[in-house]
């Protein structure tokens, strides 16, 4: 008798030190999943750049992605067809709740109002910057905010 | 968030601990079946202690470290208290000190968290702390003792309380490295002077190791030092050059270590000395290979049988009681606590945080995975404990500092890792560390599921004579089913006794120092209960209780009033006597002087087993004597009066089974395998298997002693011989023979012989009965170690006058 009420307890102790590590993988597995959906329901501000090359009209372009590429290749989110670019110039990312622009080790260099781009830098609506012969000023839309981190937590809790 | 995943994986981790602790309040009703016992229950002041540190250390984390990882806590303090139930199991002296350790080691902890949580402080006092650590692990050398009075002496110890320096070293080490090379940016191979001052640093540390004869302490350092660098300059190169430096140190200290050539001797080939340099590692396994795959439960295993289990083996003391689905828990969680430490170290904001929580890592799963790997004989034994549940302050304490430093590590504000240009030496490292932690698994199964039925069969696990204290063995009766040797005493203490101790050549013994002998020995599976009860059975009690069940009780053919008559009759003669059905071959009567009393083989088994007059060696049947011209009836009865040449007689003897082993359950004499006519010996018995043919009309019978077995289910089962008997001579030539060999008088044939044997003269007889005799046909067969044939004479009439009047 008591062998079998023991091997019970037995049965139901192995339950539980696998219900710790279970509930450990679920949990871990939820932080994936929240990680996701947050990052997936992030909102990047808007920005708009206006292009001016040369002579030609100036083109604007709106984005609405976190990381934007500048170069003279094609595949590039703004394309620039200007010798003085290189294949890919610089880069406009967001994080940390701001814009920042990257030059990309380019030939000659991407210069923001006047000062040459050493190390990535915050940039603001009104900034202007160049790449070769390109001229490019910024434009941001802060009407799209991303959503709060710590709101997003607290929903997926409950 | 973090502060909920985190209670909730306590609340598991409490509740775990609730019911071994319950497990093991009941487990003495267990091992004795029955309620009536006495309860275990000092271990409950090691929970409650426990609970409370935990619930303590958990408000303080909360508070201290919002962002920190949520898992890390829960993990250690699910191993930290399933160690110190384990220690409380394995000796409740040690439970205590434990309890206390942890309570100091916790608080230690909690008022860590209250240091400022930049970390600054190791990197700057690094010299300071690292040769502080170092003075303290040299005071070893003049002042240092050890806790067991022998051993390397690596404590410090007061008033009843030690602490091995060399266990914070390691941390301090990892500290030192890590601070050292986060501060120099570019480390090449080729920029040599940078690495020289961690170089000296370490060496300086092995060299106090090694003089110290802390080998598993110095392995540990050697990895570590060449994780570290590997993890800073990401090349592997550095990996391989240690793996060629190890081997070159083991090959050298093989020579020129004693402690490293035992080890190594012990790991190699553990089976050729299971009882004294391997018995470690053996005893070690044995305790894997009993937990099985459940495990028995905790409490109800026999895992004190490994030596030092509270600290070097408690992971077999572990494997024992919660079998291997409870390891693969054990191993899961440590594989917790090391991947999410490396998470941790990718994470990281800085260099130096980045270096110290994979170096912390690296310190717990490598000695983690060594003292692991020591138990299942995957590595040689390094003499280190298991991080967080080995018995041991100065370990436990370490263990929860690198905790600390793990948890500040994690605790995140700016989710901003730091850059990391080479992802691979950490997934390199990862991949180690699980694949370690794959290889212990995979051990324990081969252990604890494929090789247990093997190794729990050995003589040498005591687990045997444990059960035999709990279980009740099967009795052995005469053919009458008058008890011949029987158990007695309640569980607990079962103990054989032994009514008859005349028969003890025959019978033998089963004791837990001297193992058994004799029937005892060879019925062993019927008087265990492995043999003849369901296997449904078996496996449940096995499964419950971690024992056979109850044994099953064998009948004999000895008949014990001829038995009691053969024995007074050889009195103090040395001898032996057999007597036989010639027809079914059961033994009714098998004497062997002189004999023991197995009843006091505890007090007197060395001056027995030494005796000259070998008393433990059963004459009737192991016992090889020469043979005169005894066989003269059996040569008459095969060839009349023609006299054969050598060859011939010796073919004639082989067929009669002269020279080979009988078919008997229990031991007897070997082969005899390049036979002569001059030389030739043989036993008691196998002269009464060839004698019979002549009162047996010229058959050989197949001799027998045990007769059935009382199983529960069909109640008394016979046990058959193996063997068909054999017609050997026609039957008109032997009965021929019997009739010229008549006693006058008498209804039996007889003959006598005398056979020189060096220096003491051995007196034969065979008898038995006329072919015509219509009662059972008997055959009896006396050897006597001295010229006396009128006892012989005696011992004839008396036995069988007796036998054939029943």
């Amino acid at each position: 008798m008591s062998g079998s009420i023991v091997l019970a307890l037995r049965l139901v102790t192995t339950f539980a030190l696998y219900g710790f590590l279970g509930w450990a993988l679920f949990l871990l597995w939820r932080e994936v999943r929240n990680q996701g959906t947050l990052l997936a329901n992030r909102r990047v501000p808007g920005i708009s750049l206006t292009v001016r090359n040369g002579t030609a009209s100036p083109i604007l372009k709106h984005f609405a992605q976190p990381e934007i590429i500048i170069g003279r290749d094609p595949g590039c989110d703004i394309p620039i067809p200007d010798d003085t670019v290189s294949t890919r110039h610089a880069q406009l990312t967001y994080h940390h709740g701001q814009w920042w622009l990257e030059d990309l080790g380019s030939m000659n260099g991407t210069i923001l109002n006047e000062i040459a781009l050493s190390m990535p830098t915050v940039i603001t609506s009104g900034d202007e910057f160049v790449c070769g012969s390109t001229k490019i000023s910024i434009a941001l839309s802060p009407n799209v905010m991303i959503e709060p981190t710590q709101r997003l937590d607290k929903k997926n809790d409950r | 968030m973090h502060d909920l995943t985190q209670s909730r994986l306590l609340r598991w981790a409490a509740f775990f601990l609730f019911l071994e602790s319950t497990i093991l309040t009941l487990s003495p009703a267990v091992r004795e079946r029955t309620w009536n016992v006495n309860y275990r229950l000092s271990h409950w002041i090691g929970y409650f202690v426990w609970l409370g540190l935990i619930l303590i250390a958990n408000r303080v984390i909360a508070r201290r470290l919002p962002e920190r990882d949520p898992y890390l806590f829960p993990a250690a303090a699910l191993l930290s208290g399933w160690g110190l139930i384990t220690i409380w199991r394995l000796d409740e002296g040690f439970g205590a000190r434990q309890t206390i350790w942890l309570s100091v080691s916790i608080l230690v902890f909690c008022l860590a968290l209250y240091l400022p949580k930049n970390l600054n402080y190791l990197k700057n006092y690094k010299y300071l702390l690292l040769f502080g650590g170092l003075l303290i692990t040299a005071c070893t050398l003049l002042f240092g003792t050890n806790p067991l009075g022998f051993g390397p002496r690596l404590w410090l110890g007061c008033c009843g309380f030690y602490f091995q320096p060399s266990e914070p070293l390691k941390l301090l080490l990892v500290i030192y490295l890590t601070a050292y090379l986060a501060d120099k940016i570019n480390i090449r191979l080729s920029s040599g002077p940078l690495l020289i001052p961690t170089l000296v640093v370490t060496s300086l540390a092995l060299l106090l190791l090694v003089v110290q004869r802390d080998l598993g302490t110095a392995s540990i350092f050697i990895s570590l030092f060449t994780i570290i660098l590997f993890l800073a300059t990401g090349k592997r190169r550095i990996l391989f050059g240690a793996i060629a430096f190890l081997s070159i140190a083991l090959f050298a200290g093989y020579f020129f270590i004693d402690i490293i050539q035992v080890r190594v001797h012990a790991w190699i080939n553990p089976w050729n000395d299971p009882a004294g340099d391997s018995y470690q590692i053996v005893q070690s396994i044995l305790a894997v290979a009993n937990g099985g795959i459940l495990g028995r439960g905790i409490g109800i295993g026999s895992p004190l049988l490994v030596p030092v289990a509270i600290s070097d083996f408690i992971y077999a003391a572990i494997a024992e009681e919660s079998g291997l689905i409870g390891t693969v828990g054990l191993l899961a969680l440590i594989w917790l606590i090391l991947g999410r430490g490396l998470i941790i170290a990718i994470r990281a904001t800085d260099r130096f945080r980045r270096f110290l929580a994979a170096g912390i890592v690296t310190y717990l799963g490598i000695q983690s995975l060594l003292i692991i790997g020591g138990n299942l004989r995957l590595l040689p034994l390094t003499g280190v404990t298991l991080p967080f549940v080995s018995y041991g302050g100065s370990s436990l304490l370490t263990s929860f500092l690198a905790l600390f430093i793990l948890l500040v590590i994690s605790n995140l504000e700016d989710n901003e890792p730091a850059l990391l240009p080479d992802p691979k030496p950490f997934s390199i490292l990862a991949g180690i560390l699980a694949a370690g932690i794959a290889v212990c698994i995979l051990a324990t199964s081969w252990w604890a599921v494929v090789r247990a039925p093997d190794l729990l069969e050995r003589t040498d696990n005591p687990r045997r004579s444990i059960a035999d204290r709990f279980v009740e063995r099967g009795k052995i009766l005469d053919k009458n089913n008058n008890p011949i040797n029987i158990t007695e005493g309640e569980s607990g203490s079962y103990k054989r006794v032994y009514l008859y101790p005349d028969l003890a050549p025959i019978t033998g013994y089963t004791n837990p120092v001297y193992g058994q002998a004799g029937l005892e020995a060879t019925l062993d599976e019927y008087l265990r209960g492995l043999q003849g009860n369901p296997s449904s059975l078996i496996w449940w009690d096995y499964t419950l209780y971690g024992t056979p069940p109850p044994g099953l009780d064998v009948r004999l053919s000895i008949d014990l009033p001829l038995q009691t008559r053969a024995d007074e009759l050889l009195g103090n003669t040395a001898g032996a006597i057999v007597l036989m059905n010639a027809q079914t071959g059961e033994i009714l009567a098998m004497a062997s002087h002189p004999t023991y009393d197995p009843n006091k083989l505890d007090d007197e088994g060395a001056a027995i087993s030494q005796s000259e007059s070998a008393p433990l060696v059963n004459r009737a049947t192991q016992g090889l004597y020469p043979i005169g011209d005894l066989l003269s009836p059996l040569l008459m009865a095969k060839f009349g009066n023609l006299k054969p040449v050598d060859s011939e007689i010796l073919d004639y003897y082989n067929t009669l089974g002269l020279f080979r082993e009988p078919s008997l359950n229990m031991p007897v004499a070997p082969e005899t395998l390049n036979p002569s006519i001059t030389s030739m010996r043989v036993s008691p018995l196998q002269t009464s298997i060839a004698a019979a043919l002549l009162s047996n009309h010229g058959n050989l019978p197949i001799p027998r002693i045990a007769l059935a077995v009382n199983t529960p289910e069909q109640g008394w089962v016979v046990l058959s011989p193996d063997e068909k008997p054999g017609e050997m001579l026609p039957s008109e030539a032997s009965n021929e023979t019997a009739q010229h060999y008549i006693v006058e008088g008498k209804p039996y044939w007889s003959h006598m012989s005398l056979a020189r044997d060096g220096k003491t003269t051995i007196t034969w007889m065979i008898a038995g009965t006329v072919p015509d005799w219509s009662g059972t046909p008997l055959i009896l067969v006396s050897a006597l170690e001295e010229n006396n044939v009128v006892l012989a004479e005696k011992i004839r009439e008396a036995i069988l006058d007796l036998a054939m009047n029943e």
